[in-house]
Protein backbone atom coordinates (compact mmCIF):
# COMPACT_ATOMS: atom_id res chain seq x y z
CA UNK A 1 0.00 0.00 0.00
CA UNK A 2 1.38 3.51 -0.99
CA UNK A 3 1.95 6.57 1.60
CA UNK A 4 -0.73 8.17 -0.29
CA UNK A 5 -3.15 5.80 -0.52
CA UNK A 6 -2.64 5.16 3.64
CA UNK A 7 -2.50 8.61 4.07
CA UNK A 8 -5.91 9.20 2.42
CA UNK A 9 -7.17 6.45 4.13
CA UNK A 10 -5.94 7.89 7.60
CA UNK A 11 -7.33 11.16 6.27
CA UNK A 12 -10.68 9.76 6.09
CA UNK A 13 -10.58 7.61 9.20
CA UNK A 14 -9.10 10.48 11.78
CA UNK A 15 -12.09 12.97 10.33
CA UNK A 16 -14.33 9.89 10.94
CA UNK A 17 -13.59 9.43 14.68
CA UNK A 18 -13.48 13.58 14.75
CA UNK A 19 -17.27 13.15 14.09
CA UNK A 20 -17.86 10.40 16.25
CA UNK A 21 -16.03 12.57 19.16
CA UNK A 22 -18.07 15.53 18.22
CA UNK A 23 -21.49 13.47 18.60
CA UNK A 24 -23.29 14.15 21.70
CA UNK A 25 -24.87 10.98 21.54
CA UNK A 26 -21.55 9.19 21.92
CA UNK A 27 -21.55 10.77 25.65
CA UNK A 28 -24.90 9.87 26.25
CA UNK A 29 -23.57 6.21 26.09
CA UNK A 30 -20.74 6.51 27.87
CA UNK A 31 -22.64 7.91 30.50
CA UNK A 32 -24.60 5.21 30.64
CA UNK A 33 -22.55 2.62 30.58
CA UNK A 34 -20.99 3.73 33.40
CA UNK A 35 -24.15 3.99 35.16
CA UNK A 36 -24.42 0.29 34.75
CA UNK A 37 -20.98 -0.21 36.42
CA UNK A 38 -22.14 2.28 38.72
CA UNK A 39 -25.17 -0.06 39.79
CA UNK A 40 -23.55 -3.27 39.63
CA UNK A 41 -21.02 -1.65 42.52
CA UNK A 42 -24.13 -1.22 44.44
CA UNK A 43 -26.36 -4.49 43.33
CA UNK A 44 -22.82 -5.72 44.28
CA UNK A 45 -22.82 -4.55 48.09
CA UNK A 46 -26.07 -6.58 48.56
CA UNK A 47 -25.02 -9.73 47.85
CA UNK A 48 -22.51 -11.42 50.14
CA UNK A 49 -19.36 -13.30 48.60
CA UNK A 50 -21.27 -12.77 45.10
CA UNK A 51 -20.09 -8.73 45.14
CA UNK A 52 -16.95 -9.22 42.38
CA UNK A 53 -18.96 -11.30 40.10
CA UNK A 54 -21.95 -8.92 39.88
CA UNK A 55 -19.87 -6.17 39.09
CA UNK A 56 -17.78 -8.11 36.46
CA UNK A 57 -20.81 -9.39 34.95
CA UNK A 58 -22.83 -6.80 34.45
CA UNK A 59 -19.56 -4.18 33.86
CA UNK A 60 -18.57 -6.42 31.10
CA UNK A 61 -22.71 -6.58 29.78
CA UNK A 62 -22.73 -3.22 29.53
CA UNK A 63 -19.59 -2.89 27.59
CA UNK A 64 -21.21 -5.07 25.26
CA UNK A 65 -24.72 -3.52 25.23
CA UNK A 66 -23.95 -0.09 24.79
CA UNK A 67 -20.97 -1.01 22.91
CA UNK A 68 -23.56 -2.67 20.22
CA UNK A 69 -25.87 0.19 20.83
CA UNK A 70 -22.74 2.52 19.46
CA UNK A 71 -21.81 0.70 16.55
CA UNK A 72 -25.40 0.35 15.11
CA UNK A 73 -26.02 4.42 15.73
CA UNK A 74 -22.67 5.41 14.84
CA UNK A 75 -21.96 2.98 11.67
CA UNK A 76 -25.04 3.34 9.80
CA UNK A 77 -25.25 7.18 10.86
CA UNK A 78 -21.82 8.09 9.83
CA UNK A 79 -21.82 6.02 6.64
CA UNK A 80 -25.37 7.15 5.55
CA UNK A 81 -25.06 10.51 6.11
CA UNK A 82 -22.11 11.30 3.64
CA UNK A 83 -24.23 9.45 1.32
CA UNK A 84 -27.51 11.62 1.91
CA UNK A 85 -26.11 14.67 2.71
CA UNK A 86 -23.62 14.24 -0.53
CA UNK A 87 -20.59 15.66 1.49
CA UNK A 88 -19.01 12.39 -0.33
CA UNK A 89 -19.27 14.20 -3.53
CA UNK A 90 -16.73 17.05 -3.29
CA UNK A 91 -14.08 13.75 -1.75
CA UNK A 92 -14.71 11.06 -4.36
CA UNK A 93 -13.66 14.10 -6.84
CA UNK A 94 -10.26 13.98 -5.10
CA UNK A 95 -7.90 11.01 -5.79
CA UNK A 96 -9.93 9.28 -3.72
CA UNK A 97 -10.83 6.25 -4.45
CA UNK A 98 -14.11 4.62 -3.21
CA UNK A 99 -12.45 1.58 -1.31
CA UNK A 100 -10.12 3.96 0.05
CA UNK A 101 -12.82 5.86 1.84
CA UNK A 102 -14.49 2.82 2.91
CA UNK A 103 -11.72 1.92 4.48
CA UNK A 104 -10.90 4.81 6.15
CA UNK A 105 -15.04 4.88 7.39
CA UNK A 106 -14.48 1.49 9.07
CA UNK A 107 -11.22 2.05 10.58
CA UNK A 108 -12.48 5.72 11.78
CA UNK A 109 -15.35 3.99 13.38
CA UNK A 110 -13.39 1.01 14.58
CA UNK A 111 -11.11 3.01 16.68
CA UNK A 112 -13.52 5.51 18.12
CA UNK A 113 -15.18 1.73 19.25
CA UNK A 114 -11.82 0.82 20.48
CA UNK A 115 -11.64 4.16 22.76
CA UNK A 116 -14.95 3.36 23.83
CA UNK A 117 -14.26 -0.14 25.12
CA UNK A 118 -10.65 1.15 26.50
CA UNK A 119 -12.68 4.22 28.83
CA UNK A 120 -15.12 1.44 30.20
CA UNK A 121 -12.77 -1.18 30.51
CA UNK A 122 -10.97 1.46 32.76
CA UNK A 123 -14.12 1.95 34.08
CA UNK A 124 -14.54 -1.01 35.24
CA UNK A 125 -10.97 -1.91 35.85
CA UNK A 126 -11.35 1.72 38.51
CA UNK A 127 -14.44 0.23 40.15
CA UNK A 128 -13.15 -3.28 41.24
CA UNK A 129 -10.10 -1.48 42.35
CA UNK A 130 -11.60 1.13 44.01
CA UNK A 131 -13.40 -1.18 46.04
CA UNK A 132 -10.88 -3.39 46.77
CA UNK A 133 -11.98 -6.20 44.53
CA UNK A 134 -9.51 -8.00 42.36
CA UNK A 135 -8.71 -6.38 39.48
CA UNK A 136 -6.79 -9.01 37.08
CA UNK A 137 -5.74 -9.03 34.00
CA UNK A 138 -8.28 -11.87 33.15
CA UNK A 139 -10.82 -9.37 32.61
CA UNK A 140 -9.05 -8.87 29.47
CA UNK A 141 -10.23 -12.20 27.57
CA UNK A 142 -13.68 -10.96 27.82
CA UNK A 143 -13.26 -7.52 26.72
CA UNK A 144 -11.31 -8.15 23.34
CA UNK A 145 -13.64 -10.68 21.56
CA UNK A 146 -15.98 -7.97 23.01
CA UNK A 147 -14.50 -5.13 20.78
CA UNK A 148 -14.25 -7.85 18.09
CA UNK A 149 -18.08 -8.22 17.85
CA UNK A 150 -18.72 -4.48 18.01
CA UNK A 151 -16.07 -3.52 15.09
CA UNK A 152 -17.98 -6.43 13.30
CA UNK A 153 -21.48 -4.84 14.00
CA UNK A 154 -19.89 -1.65 12.72
CA UNK A 155 -18.75 -4.09 9.20
CA UNK A 156 -22.39 -4.91 8.81
CA UNK A 157 -23.46 -1.35 9.79
CA UNK A 158 -21.36 -0.08 6.85
CA UNK A 159 -22.36 -2.66 4.47
CA UNK A 160 -26.10 -2.38 4.66
CA UNK A 161 -25.52 1.86 4.38
CA UNK A 162 -23.55 1.32 1.51
CA UNK A 163 -26.69 -0.46 0.18
CA UNK A 164 -29.93 1.14 0.86
CA UNK A 165 -31.28 4.17 3.08
CA UNK A 166 -30.56 4.75 6.30
CA UNK A 167 -33.74 4.15 7.90
CA UNK A 168 -33.36 0.62 6.81
CA UNK A 169 -29.79 0.18 7.13
CA UNK A 170 -30.65 0.74 10.82
CA UNK A 171 -33.21 -1.94 10.24
CA UNK A 172 -31.02 -4.41 8.31
CA UNK A 173 -28.16 -4.33 11.15
CA UNK A 174 -30.11 -4.83 14.07
CA UNK A 175 -32.10 -7.72 12.84
CA UNK A 176 -28.51 -9.17 11.65
CA UNK A 177 -27.32 -8.61 15.03
CA UNK A 178 -30.28 -10.17 17.08
CA UNK A 179 -30.26 -12.77 14.59
CA UNK A 180 -26.48 -13.30 15.02
CA UNK A 181 -27.45 -13.52 19.08
CA UNK A 182 -29.25 -15.50 19.06
CA UNK A 183 -27.63 -17.99 16.06
CA UNK A 184 -29.62 -21.06 18.04
CA UNK A 185 -33.26 -19.67 16.97
CA UNK A 186 -32.14 -19.59 13.70
CA UNK A 187 -31.19 -23.07 13.53
CA UNK A 188 -34.17 -24.52 15.63
CA UNK A 189 -36.56 -23.35 13.08
CA UNK A 190 -37.71 -25.60 12.15
CA UNK A 191 -39.24 -26.66 15.60
CA UNK A 192 -41.17 -23.55 14.84
CA UNK A 193 -41.79 -23.78 11.08
CA UNK A 194 -41.28 -27.81 10.25
CA UNK A 195 -42.12 -27.17 6.51
CA UNK A 196 -39.07 -24.61 6.25
CA UNK A 197 -36.78 -25.79 3.63
CA UNK A 198 -33.62 -27.49 5.39
CA UNK A 199 -30.77 -25.93 3.08
CA UNK A 200 -32.47 -22.46 3.60
CA UNK A 201 -32.00 -22.75 7.58
CA UNK A 202 -28.63 -23.80 7.59
CA UNK A 203 -27.97 -21.31 4.87
CA UNK A 204 -29.39 -18.73 7.19
CA UNK A 205 -27.45 -20.07 10.28
CA UNK A 206 -24.02 -19.74 8.17
CA UNK A 207 -25.07 -16.47 6.46
CA UNK A 208 -25.29 -15.04 9.91
CA UNK A 209 -22.48 -14.12 12.08
CA UNK A 210 -22.43 -15.94 15.12
CA UNK A 211 -22.04 -13.22 17.93
CA UNK A 212 -22.06 -15.96 20.81
CA UNK A 213 -18.35 -16.83 19.21
CA UNK A 214 -17.50 -13.61 20.70
CA UNK A 215 -19.18 -14.30 24.42
CA UNK A 216 -16.48 -15.22 26.51
CA UNK A 217 -17.93 -13.05 29.86
CA UNK A 218 -19.74 -16.05 31.65
CA UNK A 219 -16.37 -17.88 31.27
CA UNK A 220 -14.20 -15.05 32.17
CA UNK A 221 -16.43 -14.19 35.46
CA UNK A 222 -16.82 -17.47 36.91
CA UNK A 223 -13.29 -18.27 36.24
CA UNK A 224 -13.68 -20.91 33.64
CA UNK A 225 -10.37 -20.64 31.58
CA UNK A 226 -9.88 -18.82 28.13
CA UNK A 227 -6.93 -20.10 26.16
CA UNK A 228 -5.61 -18.60 23.69
CA UNK A 229 -6.63 -21.14 21.19
CA UNK A 230 -9.97 -20.53 22.24
CA UNK A 231 -9.22 -16.58 21.73
CA UNK A 232 -7.33 -17.60 18.52
CA UNK A 233 -10.13 -19.58 17.01
CA UNK A 234 -12.73 -16.76 17.78
CA UNK A 235 -10.20 -13.99 15.82
CA UNK A 236 -9.50 -16.14 12.95
CA UNK A 237 -13.71 -16.11 12.48
CA UNK A 238 -13.92 -12.72 13.09
CA UNK A 239 -11.11 -11.59 10.38
CA UNK A 240 -13.18 -14.12 8.05
CA UNK A 241 -16.20 -12.15 8.81
CA UNK A 242 -14.93 -9.16 8.44
CA UNK A 243 -13.20 -9.64 5.05
CA UNK A 244 -16.20 -11.10 3.60
CA UNK A 245 -18.79 -8.53 4.83
CA UNK A 246 -16.42 -5.51 4.08
CA UNK A 247 -15.63 -6.77 0.57
CA UNK A 248 -19.48 -7.43 0.16
CA UNK A 249 -19.88 -3.79 0.81
CA UNK A 250 -16.48 -2.74 -1.38
CA UNK A 251 -18.48 -4.59 -4.07
CA UNK A 252 -21.48 -2.80 -3.74
CA UNK A 253 -20.22 0.42 -2.86
CA UNK A 254 -18.18 0.60 -6.38
CA UNK A 255 -21.46 -0.07 -7.87
CA UNK A 256 -23.42 2.83 -6.52
CA UNK A 257 -24.77 6.02 -8.49
CA UNK A 258 -24.85 8.40 -6.51
CA UNK A 259 -28.20 10.42 -8.66
CA UNK B 1 0.40 16.93 -29.10
CA UNK B 2 2.13 18.18 -25.86
CA UNK B 3 0.46 18.91 -22.87
CA UNK B 4 -0.24 22.21 -23.54
CA UNK B 5 -2.09 21.61 -26.88
CA UNK B 6 -3.88 18.80 -25.48
CA UNK B 7 -7.48 19.80 -25.20
CA UNK B 8 -8.29 20.13 -21.09
CA UNK B 9 -11.04 18.24 -21.34
CA UNK B 10 -12.20 15.53 -24.01
CA UNK B 11 -15.90 13.63 -24.10
CA UNK B 12 -16.70 10.95 -26.56
CA UNK B 13 -19.86 9.32 -26.62
CA UNK B 14 -20.91 9.76 -23.20
CA UNK B 15 -24.02 8.54 -22.29
CA UNK B 16 -26.36 7.43 -19.23
CA UNK B 17 -29.71 5.57 -18.33
CA UNK B 18 -30.90 5.40 -14.85
CA UNK B 19 -32.51 2.43 -14.15
CA UNK B 20 -35.04 2.90 -11.62
CA UNK B 21 -37.55 0.90 -9.27
CA UNK B 22 -36.40 -2.33 -7.45
CA UNK B 23 -36.05 -4.28 -10.55
CA UNK B 24 -35.13 -1.57 -12.52
CA UNK B 25 -37.29 -2.18 -15.47
CA UNK B 26 -38.25 1.41 -15.63
CA UNK B 27 -35.44 3.90 -17.27
CA UNK B 28 -34.97 7.12 -17.84
CA UNK B 29 -32.43 8.30 -20.43
CA UNK B 30 -30.38 11.10 -18.69
CA UNK B 31 -27.51 11.66 -21.46
CA UNK B 32 -27.53 10.94 -24.91
CA UNK B 33 -24.39 9.88 -26.36
CA UNK B 34 -22.59 13.11 -25.81
CA UNK B 35 -19.26 14.74 -28.08
CA UNK B 36 -17.17 17.67 -26.02
CA UNK B 37 -13.73 19.41 -26.00
CA UNK B 38 -12.91 22.10 -24.17
CA UNK B 39 -9.92 23.82 -24.59
CA UNK B 40 -7.14 25.21 -22.09
CA UNK B 41 -7.95 28.08 -20.60
CA UNK B 42 -11.27 28.77 -21.50
CA UNK B 43 -14.14 29.33 -19.60
CA UNK B 44 -16.81 26.75 -20.47
CA UNK B 45 -20.39 27.07 -20.32
CA UNK B 46 -23.03 24.33 -19.83
CA UNK B 47 -26.03 25.21 -19.94
CA UNK B 48 -29.79 23.44 -19.82
CA UNK B 49 -33.01 23.69 -17.98
CA UNK B 50 -33.56 21.61 -14.90
CA UNK B 51 -33.49 17.65 -16.14
CA UNK B 52 -31.06 18.59 -19.37
CA UNK B 53 -28.35 16.22 -18.23
CA UNK B 54 -26.04 19.14 -16.80
CA UNK B 55 -25.67 17.39 -13.32
CA UNK B 56 -25.05 14.11 -14.49
CA UNK B 57 -22.61 14.78 -16.79
CA UNK B 58 -20.72 16.31 -14.06
CA UNK B 59 -20.93 13.64 -12.15
CA UNK B 60 -19.68 10.91 -14.87
CA UNK B 61 -16.94 13.14 -14.81
CA UNK B 62 -16.31 13.08 -11.25
CA UNK B 63 -16.70 9.41 -10.70
CA UNK B 64 -19.78 9.43 -8.60
CA UNK B 65 -22.31 7.74 -11.43
CA UNK B 66 -20.53 5.30 -13.82
CA UNK B 67 -21.39 5.94 -17.49
CA UNK B 68 -23.00 3.53 -19.57
CA UNK B 69 -20.51 3.97 -22.75
CA UNK B 70 -18.21 6.67 -23.83
CA UNK B 71 -14.61 8.03 -23.31
CA UNK B 72 -13.46 11.15 -21.13
CA UNK B 73 -9.93 12.52 -21.09
CA UNK B 74 -9.09 15.04 -18.84
CA UNK B 75 -5.81 17.18 -19.19
CA UNK B 76 -5.01 14.42 -21.68
CA UNK B 77 -4.98 11.41 -19.31
CA UNK B 78 -7.55 8.95 -19.39
CA UNK B 79 -10.53 9.21 -16.76
CA UNK B 80 -9.54 6.09 -15.14
CA UNK B 81 -6.38 7.46 -14.27
CA UNK B 82 -6.37 8.91 -10.86
CA UNK B 83 -3.59 11.42 -11.61
CA UNK B 84 -5.83 14.18 -13.03
CA UNK B 85 -7.65 14.60 -9.94
CA UNK B 86 -4.68 15.97 -8.19
CA UNK B 87 -5.13 18.77 -10.90
CA UNK B 88 -8.63 19.56 -10.71
CA UNK B 89 -11.38 20.89 -8.98
CA UNK B 90 -15.13 20.51 -8.39
CA UNK B 91 -17.87 22.26 -6.47
CA UNK B 92 -20.93 20.07 -6.72
CA UNK B 93 -24.49 21.59 -6.54
CA UNK B 94 -25.56 22.55 -2.98
CA UNK B 95 -22.74 21.26 -1.25
CA UNK B 96 -22.91 20.15 2.29
CA UNK B 97 -19.65 20.09 4.15
CA UNK B 98 -19.29 18.55 7.80
CA UNK B 99 -21.09 20.97 10.11
CA UNK B 100 -18.74 19.92 13.53
CA UNK B 101 -15.77 21.61 11.01
CA UNK B 102 -14.84 24.61 10.90
CA UNK B 103 -13.07 26.13 7.26
CA UNK B 104 -9.92 25.74 7.96
CA UNK B 105 -10.45 21.97 9.54
CA UNK B 106 -12.26 21.19 6.50
CA UNK B 107 -9.71 22.83 3.91
CA UNK B 108 -6.98 20.82 5.74
CA UNK B 109 -8.72 17.55 5.01
CA UNK B 110 -9.33 18.50 1.20
CA UNK B 111 -5.60 19.44 1.23
CA UNK B 112 -4.66 16.07 2.94
CA UNK B 113 -6.77 13.72 0.30
CA UNK B 114 -5.13 15.65 -2.31
CA UNK B 115 -1.75 14.85 -0.50
CA UNK B 116 -0.52 18.17 -0.43
CA UNK B 117 2.22 19.30 2.44
CA UNK B 118 0.81 20.78 5.56
CA UNK B 119 2.81 24.34 4.93
CA UNK B 120 1.04 24.51 1.56
CA UNK B 121 -2.31 23.55 3.43
CA UNK B 122 -1.59 26.30 5.55
CA UNK B 123 -0.55 28.59 3.00
CA UNK B 124 -3.58 28.26 0.89
CA UNK B 125 -6.38 27.81 3.43
CA UNK B 126 -5.44 31.63 4.40
CA UNK B 127 -5.16 33.09 0.56
CA UNK B 128 -8.48 30.82 -0.36
CA UNK B 129 -10.23 31.61 2.93
CA UNK B 130 -9.56 35.54 2.33
CA UNK B 131 -10.40 35.01 -1.61
CA UNK B 132 -13.93 33.68 -0.65
CA UNK B 133 -14.20 36.49 1.81
CA UNK B 134 -14.42 33.88 4.81
CA UNK B 135 -11.41 34.97 6.75
CA UNK B 136 -13.10 36.05 9.67
CA UNK B 137 -15.07 32.98 9.79
CA UNK B 138 -12.21 30.45 9.10
CA UNK B 139 -12.45 28.85 13.53
CA UNK B 140 -16.48 28.63 13.35
CA UNK B 141 -18.53 25.42 13.15
CA UNK B 142 -19.95 25.33 9.63
CA UNK B 143 -23.26 24.75 11.01
CA UNK B 144 -23.50 28.31 11.88
CA UNK B 145 -22.94 29.18 8.11
CA UNK B 146 -25.48 30.65 5.51
CA UNK B 147 -26.07 28.53 2.26
CA UNK B 148 -23.97 31.36 0.58
CA UNK B 149 -20.70 31.21 3.07
CA UNK B 150 -21.05 26.98 2.62
CA UNK B 151 -21.03 27.66 -1.61
CA UNK B 152 -18.61 30.26 -0.75
CA UNK B 153 -16.23 27.45 0.89
CA UNK B 154 -17.28 24.87 -1.42
CA UNK B 155 -15.27 26.79 -4.29
CA UNK B 156 -12.58 27.88 -1.97
CA UNK B 157 -12.04 24.25 -1.01
CA UNK B 158 -12.17 23.12 -4.96
CA UNK B 159 -9.18 25.62 -5.46
CA UNK B 160 -7.06 24.32 -2.73
CA UNK B 161 -4.90 22.49 -5.09
CA UNK B 162 -4.24 25.00 -7.37
CA UNK B 163 -6.25 23.15 -10.07
CA UNK B 164 -5.52 23.39 -13.87
CA UNK B 165 -9.02 22.58 -14.69
CA UNK B 166 -12.29 24.04 -12.44
CA UNK B 167 -15.57 22.02 -12.76
CA UNK B 168 -18.57 24.40 -11.28
CA UNK B 169 -21.93 22.86 -10.70
CA UNK B 170 -23.99 25.86 -10.81
CA UNK B 171 -22.04 27.92 -8.63
CA UNK B 172 -23.62 31.29 -8.42
CA UNK B 173 -26.50 29.03 -6.96
CA UNK B 174 -27.67 30.59 -3.06
CA UNK B 175 -25.38 33.42 -3.61
CA UNK B 176 -26.29 37.44 -3.25
CA UNK B 177 -25.40 39.79 -5.83
CA UNK B 178 -22.21 40.47 -3.99
CA UNK B 179 -21.54 37.19 -3.87
CA UNK B 180 -22.35 36.10 -7.07
CA UNK B 181 -20.18 39.35 -8.05
CA UNK B 182 -16.77 37.58 -5.96
CA UNK B 183 -17.64 34.13 -7.85
CA UNK B 184 -17.46 36.11 -11.24
CA UNK B 185 -14.57 37.32 -10.61
CA UNK B 186 -12.87 34.54 -9.44
CA UNK B 187 -13.52 32.53 -12.56
CA UNK B 188 -12.48 35.93 -14.47
CA UNK B 189 -9.33 35.49 -12.14
CA UNK B 190 -8.66 31.71 -13.03
CA UNK B 191 -9.36 32.11 -17.05
CA UNK B 192 -6.34 35.27 -16.45
CA UNK B 193 -4.35 32.43 -15.14
CA UNK B 194 -4.34 30.11 -17.38
CA UNK B 195 -6.48 27.97 -15.82
CA UNK B 196 -10.12 25.80 -17.30
CA UNK B 197 -13.34 26.46 -16.00
CA UNK B 198 -16.20 24.05 -16.70
CA UNK B 199 -19.15 25.14 -15.31
CA UNK B 200 -22.69 24.42 -15.35
CA UNK B 201 -25.79 27.22 -14.91
CA UNK B 202 -29.18 28.07 -16.08
CA UNK B 203 -28.62 31.80 -14.80
CA UNK B 204 -28.12 32.83 -18.46
CA UNK B 205 -26.68 36.37 -18.14
CA UNK B 206 -23.62 34.88 -16.19
CA UNK B 207 -22.91 32.55 -19.10
CA UNK B 208 -23.60 35.31 -21.46
CA UNK B 209 -20.89 37.92 -19.69
CA UNK B 210 -18.06 34.77 -18.58
CA UNK B 211 -18.32 32.19 -21.25
CA UNK B 212 -15.96 31.94 -24.07
CA UNK B 213 -17.80 29.23 -25.15
CA UNK B 214 -20.95 26.78 -24.28
CA UNK B 215 -22.63 24.19 -24.67
CA UNK B 216 -26.51 23.74 -24.67
CA UNK B 217 -28.22 20.68 -23.58
CA UNK B 218 -32.15 19.69 -23.34
CA UNK B 219 -33.19 16.11 -22.57
CA UNK B 220 -29.84 14.94 -22.25
CA UNK B 221 -28.71 15.94 -25.95
CA UNK B 222 -26.31 18.45 -26.98
CA UNK B 223 -27.86 21.03 -28.69
CA UNK B 224 -25.50 23.36 -29.87
CA UNK B 225 -21.57 23.96 -28.83
CA UNK B 226 -19.93 26.86 -29.93
CA UNK B 227 -19.13 30.96 -29.25
CA UNK B 228 -22.10 32.91 -28.02
CA UNK B 229 -21.61 35.07 -30.94
CA UNK B 230 -21.58 31.58 -33.27
CA UNK B 231 -24.46 30.60 -31.57
CA UNK B 232 -26.76 33.77 -31.92
CA UNK B 233 -25.47 35.29 -35.19
CA UNK B 234 -27.28 32.82 -36.74
CA UNK B 235 -30.56 34.21 -35.15
CA UNK B 236 -29.91 38.31 -36.58
CA UNK B 237 -33.72 38.85 -37.21
CA UNK B 238 -34.75 41.96 -36.71
CA UNK B 239 -33.41 45.66 -35.99
CA UNK B 240 -33.60 48.31 -33.47
CA UNK B 241 -34.60 51.51 -35.26
CA UNK B 242 -34.29 54.98 -33.31
CA UNK B 243 -35.96 57.68 -35.08
CA UNK B 244 -37.06 61.34 -34.07
CA UNK B 245 -39.39 64.33 -34.94
CA UNK B 246 -42.94 63.03 -36.30
CA UNK B 247 -46.27 63.15 -34.99
CA UNK B 248 -48.75 60.14 -34.53
CA UNK B 249 -49.12 59.42 -38.26
CA UNK B 250 -45.85 59.26 -38.56
CA UNK B 251 -45.57 56.33 -35.87
CA UNK B 252 -49.21 54.80 -37.53
CA UNK B 253 -47.53 54.78 -40.99
CA UNK B 254 -44.46 53.44 -39.49
CA UNK B 255 -46.64 50.66 -37.81
CA UNK B 256 -48.06 50.27 -41.22
CA UNK B 257 -44.94 49.75 -42.85
CA UNK B 258 -44.36 46.53 -40.55
CA UNK B 259 -42.55 48.64 -36.97
CA UNK B 260 -43.27 47.44 -33.52
CA UNK B 261 -42.95 50.74 -31.38
CA UNK B 262 -40.67 49.38 -28.55
CA UNK B 263 -40.23 52.68 -26.15
CA UNK B 264 -40.31 56.37 -26.55
CA UNK B 265 -37.90 59.23 -25.08
CA UNK B 266 -39.08 62.49 -25.71
CA UNK B 267 -39.27 63.17 -29.19
CA UNK B 268 -37.01 60.01 -30.29
CA UNK B 269 -38.65 56.92 -30.24
CA UNK B 270 -37.38 53.15 -30.73
CA UNK B 271 -39.14 50.23 -33.12
CA UNK B 272 -38.14 46.66 -33.66
CA UNK B 273 -38.23 46.12 -37.51
CA UNK B 274 -37.86 42.90 -39.36
CA UNK B 275 -35.39 42.60 -41.88
CA UNK B 276 -37.82 42.32 -44.28
CA UNK B 277 -40.05 45.41 -43.79
CA UNK B 278 -36.90 47.65 -42.88
CA UNK B 279 -36.29 49.39 -46.43
CA UNK B 280 -40.70 50.27 -45.92
CA UNK B 281 -39.92 51.72 -42.72
CA UNK B 282 -37.06 53.61 -43.02
CA UNK B 283 -38.89 55.13 -46.52
CA UNK B 284 -42.19 55.43 -44.15
CA UNK B 285 -39.93 57.76 -41.61
CA UNK B 286 -38.74 59.68 -44.33
CA UNK B 287 -41.28 60.36 -46.07
CA UNK B 288 -43.61 61.46 -43.06
CA UNK B 289 -40.78 64.30 -42.20
CA UNK B 290 -39.11 62.24 -39.94
CA UNK B 291 -35.41 61.20 -39.20
CA UNK B 292 -33.64 57.80 -38.71
CA UNK B 293 -31.26 58.60 -36.34
CA UNK B 294 -29.40 54.72 -36.32
CA UNK B 295 -30.41 51.21 -37.69
CA UNK B 296 -29.08 48.66 -35.74
CA UNK B 297 -29.39 44.63 -35.83
CA UNK B 298 -30.54 43.41 -32.88
CA UNK B 299 -29.07 39.85 -31.64
CA UNK B 300 -31.08 37.79 -29.93
CA UNK B 301 -30.23 37.23 -26.25
CA UNK B 302 -29.51 34.02 -24.78
CA UNK B 303 -31.93 34.05 -22.81
CA UNK B 304 -34.69 34.59 -26.10
CA UNK B 305 -32.49 31.70 -28.06
CA UNK B 306 -33.09 29.51 -24.66
CA UNK B 307 -36.91 30.03 -24.23
CA UNK B 308 -37.00 29.47 -28.17
CA UNK B 309 -35.00 26.75 -28.32
CA UNK B 310 -36.41 25.17 -24.99
CA UNK B 311 -39.92 25.87 -26.60
CA UNK B 312 -40.18 28.13 -23.51
CA UNK B 313 -41.75 25.03 -21.55
CA UNK B 314 -38.80 23.09 -19.83
CA UNK B 315 -42.05 21.17 -17.94
CA UNK B 316 -42.77 19.06 -21.09
CA UNK B 317 -39.61 17.08 -20.81
CA UNK B 318 -40.64 13.84 -18.81
CA UNK B 319 -37.85 13.56 -16.79
CA UNK B 320 -37.39 17.18 -16.06
CA UNK B 321 -37.01 15.85 -12.21
CA UNK B 322 -33.70 16.68 -11.44
CA UNK B 323 -30.39 16.61 -13.49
Amino acid sequence: MGTGRLSRIVAVAANTHREAVRERVLYNLIFFAILMILSGLLLGQLSIRQDEKIIKDIGLAAMDVFGTLIGVFLGVSLMSKEIERRSLYPLLAKPLSRDEFLAGKFFGLSFTLFVNVVVMALGLYATLFVTGRSADLALLKAVLPIYQGLVLVVAIAVLFSTLTSSALAAVGTVCVVVAGRYSDVVRNMRDVVPDAPAWLIEGLYYAMPNFRNFDFKNRVVYGDPVSWGDLGFVTVYWLLYLALTLSVAAVAFRQRDFQ
Amino acid sequence: MTAETTPALRIAGLAKTYRLGLTGSVTRMALAPLDLTVRRGEIFGYLGPNGSGKTTTLKILMGLVRADAGAVEVLGLDHADPAWRRRAGYLPEHPYFYDYLTPAEYLAYAGRLLGLARGEIAQRSEELLRLVGLSEARDVPMRRFSKGMVQRLGLAQALVNDPEIVFLDEPMSGLDPIGRHLVRNIILDLRERGKTVFFSTHILPDAETLCDRLALLRSGRLLKVGRLDEILAIDVSHFEVLASAGGPELKQAAVAAGANLTGEMGERWRMHVDEQHLPAVVAAVSAGGGRVLGVQPVRESLEEYFFREMGGNTARDPWALGD
